[in-house]
């Protein structure tokens, strides 16, 4: 069975608007996403991602390269490729004059559903997402989170083999944000394959089997969240609270030897280090020195937010690079398009 | 073969769901309604009144307004703001050609226009005692010339924007040029030679006297002439078409 998706050195050189060279917004990329997982595509903003998906959904014709859709070529057999995928974008597109019922049948009738099928599915959907008391209410009355569930709904109606879903939680409420979480391991459960383009790291963590971090459109890593964490050792942590502060505490902190890098994170203090069992020792022999007494003491393995940070260069600039990783890219135009 | 047909019948039937889908959000759009109904009966009113001019002729002229200026508002409406709201990229990931895509939005630009021309002939006819000379011809006149007409819209609702505004003030400007050099205003026979010659470029001087022959029963052209040229005027109007969407695709809209 061949795999979800496969591409091979996608490239994407959006054209300039005057005599330039165009901007490299995705620079000969490889990968490829196993049937049946969550994979999701991490980067920050301008990184590569929407391009790449835009890409990946025919949206947006790559400069060169090969994407495979489940086994079919994007460019000679998109048909069959298409009517296998379904696409949520970061915006809601439904139609906002059209009622939720009609938004599903609009999209069934697109799809080529019989009327049985797509009045069934619709109305299993409906009632899954919690709308059907709104079937037939104008989607321009419904909230933000109404209006991500519906667009999903209206994504998978044809119970597509891929889904292709773009920043699917942010600037939803907690409970929409959780009932969509839900759904997507429900529907990766049921066979569907989903590619999920997100910054929100802790959510790729707890969803994804597998993450792809872009920067500067090029795939700066690519592993199960776990195994990326374990790459990164370098940048465990130690996070201790005191029970007062003194003047000088953060540089105090840092001529710790075994401290690469201090951070305040609300009234705690994450030291990062690649050696917690050493640096234990020595901070409580500081705290007792300082005159502090401390209130909580945990030691941290890398997040998938610290790998994040760590390749892309973000935020924790100062911890040790990995080389080859770190900055990769940085000569290379920075893209148009997230 | 079969394979071939089915997919063709597939085809015809996702333009179809487009167009049934477009008439259902957009047929009652302001802006539909201002550029698509509103502006050509305004137009043809602010140049007819105070002018001696028959009712035949006056019916004549409005069909023609009428079927050009409507056909022709739907596509740079609709495109540029389904762009902007995201939805258009449902239509394009969709399991369908861009052929078939513009195809279906063709129609929607087309079967407005039939709606509101057939509403100007039954106006003509009940409240202002026209008459036709040849109902099947201008049926047939008005059904080619609608599909023509929104086909030529659909180039400018193929510009890469997301922003309608962008689209409306070109193909506007545009359709104000061509009335004015196509015989709607002035006459193909009182034009100068070096005006008719231009007039000849636009296929809404064909529209224009195809609509004189089958409201008046006469013409400038020969009616073979205008048929062929409107007809085929739409297929050439659909290729810049394809080349900007394609561009479009290319560019990241």
């Amino acid at each position: 069975m061949p795999n979800a998706i496969e591409v091979q050195n996608l490239t994407k050189i959006y054209p300039s608007s005057g005599s330039g060279r165009g901007l490299l917004a995705v620079d000969q990329i490889n990968f490829i996403v196993k049937r049946g997982e969550i994979f999701g595509f991490l980067g920050p903003n301008g990184a590569g991602k929407s391009t790449t998906q835009r890409m990946l959904t025919t949206l947006l014709t790559p400069t060169e390269g090969q994407i495979m859709i489940l086994g079919h070529d994007l460019v000679d057999e998109s048909y069959p490729a298409k009517r296998q995928i379904g696409l949520v974008p970061e915006e809601s597109n439904v139609y906002t004059e059209l009622t939720a019922w009609d938004n599903l049948m609009f999209t069934g009738r697109l799809y080529r559903m019989s009327r049985i099928d797509r009045t069934l599915r619709a109305e299993e959907l409906l009632k899954d997402f919690g709308l059907w008391e709104k079937k037939d209410v104008k989607a321009e009355e419904f909230s933000k989170g109404m209006k991500r569930r519906l667009s999903i709904a209206m994504a998978i109606i044809h119970k597509p083999a891929l889904l292709f879903l773009d920043e699917p939680t942010p600037g939803l409420d907690v409970q929409s944000a959780r009932t969509i979480q839900k759904l997507i391991r429900q529907l990766s459960l049921e066979g569907t394959t989903v590619f999920m383009t997100t910054h929100q790291i802790e959510e790729a963590n707890q969803l994804c089997d597998r993450v792809a971090i872009i920067n500067y459109g090029k795939i700066a890593a690519i592993d199960t969240p776990e195994k990326l964490k374990q790459t990164f050792q370098q940048v465990q942590s130690v996070e201790i609270s005191f029970t007062s502060s003194s003047k000088g505490l953060e540089d105090k902190l840092n001529t710790l030897p075994e401290v690469s890098k201090v951070l305040k994170v609300g009234d705690k203090w994450r030291l990062y280090t690649d050696s917690p069992p050493d640096l234990l020792p020595n901070l409580v022999r500081f705290s007792e020195k300082e005159n502090l007494g401390i209130v909580s003491l945990n030691t941290l393995a890398p997040s998938l937010e610290d790998v994040f940070l760590q390749i892309t260069g973000q935020q924790i600039g100062s911890v040790s690079n990995e080389p080859g990783l770190h900055k990769k890219g940085m000569k290379r135009k920075k893209g148009n398009q997230s | 073969m079969k394979k071939f047909w089915t997919r063709i019948l597939d085809e015809l039937s996702g333009a179809w769901i487009v167009t049934l889908k477009d008439i259902k959000v957009y047929y009652l759009r302001p802006g539909m309604i201002m550029f698509g109904f509103l502006m050509p009966f305004f137009m043809f009113f602010s140049f007819s009144v105070r002018r001696d001019m028959a009712a035949g002729e006056g019916m004549s002229r409005l069909l023609a307004l009428t079927m050009f200026f409507t056909a022709a508002a739907a596509g740079p409406f609709i495109i540029p703001t389904e762009r902007r709201l995201g939805t258009y990229d449902r239509l394009l990931a969709a399991p369908m050609s861009l052929f078939t895509l513009l195809l279906g939005k063709i129609t929607v630009g087309a079967f407005f226009a039939i709606a509101v021309s057939s509403i100007a002939a039954t106006v003509g006819v009940l409240f202002l005692d026209a008459s036709i000379a040849q109902p099947g011809l201008m049926m047939a006149g008005i059904f080619i010339g609608s599909f023509t007409f929104s086909a030529m819209g659909l180039i400018f609702g193929s510009i890469p924007t997301r922003n309608p505004g962008d689209v409306q003030m070109p193909s506007t400007l545009i359709r104000w040029v061509l009335l004015f050099i196509s015989g709607v205003f002035v006459p193909l026979s009182e034009m100068s030679t070096v005006a008719r010659g231009v007039s000849y470029l636009s296929p809404l001087t064909y529209a224009q006297d195809l609509m004189n022959h089958a409201v008046l029963g006469t013409g400038e052209l020969a009616l073979w002439l205008n048929l062929i040229v409107l007809f085929f005027s739409g297929f050439i109007f659909l290729l810049p078409s394809i080349a900007l969407h394609k561009r479009g695709r290319v560019l990241g809209y």
